[in-house]
């Protein structure tokens, strides 16, 4: 929940050669240029992994919502490695079990079934951060 | 706790159980203490070849297999895998646990995240067909210097 609209960084995974980590990404970008643009920031993994001044200070300042396309969890891990707070931790995969009809594929371009689920999980995050949503199986609230 | 066969490539690590039988698939096979039942699952290579467990569907109690049917299908973030029977029988019993956390094939692939119980229908027979864990072990090396190649 974020009823003072507190700033949220939102870090999606970097995985490439699947679908999971493309719809992480498509999530990411729904929810920070559309769903609640005012309210997030989106932190690229990779400036994370290179220790960025820019990206380690907004995930020091900010708490972080992750999404992350495999259980490896990548960006929850490197967001705590760079000194950030986890308020929310999401895996595509549990989300997809929610939704078996929205089975993503391409990696490059999802398919349809793909940017729905990629839809679904950045509207589930967006209400978790309005206080308004139901407990979302799948997000973890730290 | 069984004892484990290991080996490791890139940064992956993979272990064979080495109390029990499997199909070259991949498929384990440990009877049951006991019992004339088998218990079967995937080994560690094939779980972890296929990365992160969405779905786990298997054939539900009285099904009759026979071996090499497919009795069980596992969608993964990479692949829609199909499994075979290792052997001829009855389904007994399915993990309920694949229900509610099917990635408990992952975390635990030879104890927690087992896939059924069967009752074999030509254990005699058929188990001489089956690899023990050095066998098994042979075969995975091979599967993992081909996926080696194609990093």
């Amino acid at each position: 929940m974020n009823p003072s609209k507190e700033t949220v960084v939102v870090v999606p995974c970097s995985g490439i050669g699947k679908p999971f980590g493309t719809v992480s990404r498509e999530a990411a970008y729904d929810l920070c240029e559309d769903l609640r643009p005012g309210i997030t920031r989106l932190v690229s993994l990779a400036k994370l992994v290179l220790g960025e001044a820019g990206a380690r200070d907004l995930v020091a300042r900010h708490p972080a919502v992750t999404i992350d396309g495999c259980k490896q969890m990548c960006a929850a891990k490197m967001v705590r490695q760079s000194g950030g707070t986890v308020a929310r931790e999401v895996a595509v995969l549990d989300v997809y079990r929610r939704h078996k009809d929205l089975k993503p594929e391409g990696i490059a371009e999802l398919n349809e079934a793909g940017r729905k689920l990629a839809r679904v999980l950045a509207e589930e995050v967006a209400e978790s951060l309005d206080g308004t949503g139901q407990p979302v199986k799948g997000v973890v609230h730290a | 706790m069984p004892e484990y066969l290991e080996m490791t490539a890139d940064k992956f690590t993979f272990r064979v159980a080495m109390d029990r039988l499997y199909s070259p698939e991949g498929v384990w096979v440990l009877p049951e203490p006991e019992s004339t039942q088998v218990r079967v699952g995937v080994a560690d290579y094939l779980q972890q070849h296929n990365g992160d467990v969405a779905f786990a569907n298997v054939k539900p109690v009285g099904s009759k297999l026979a071996a090499g049917e497919q009795f069980a299908e596992i969608e993964t973030i990479k692949a829609m895998v199909e499994l075979h029977a290792p052997v001829s029988g009855t389904v007994v019993e399915v993990n309920a646990a694949l229900h509610a956390g099917p990635e408990v094939i992952n975390r635990s692939p030879y104890e927690a995240g087992w896939l059924a119980v069967i009752e074999p229908a030509a254990w005699q027979t058929e188990r001489p067909k089956l690899l023990d864990a050095a066998a098994y072990f042979a075969v995975m090396q091979g599967q993992v210097q081909e996926d080696l190649k194609g990093l």
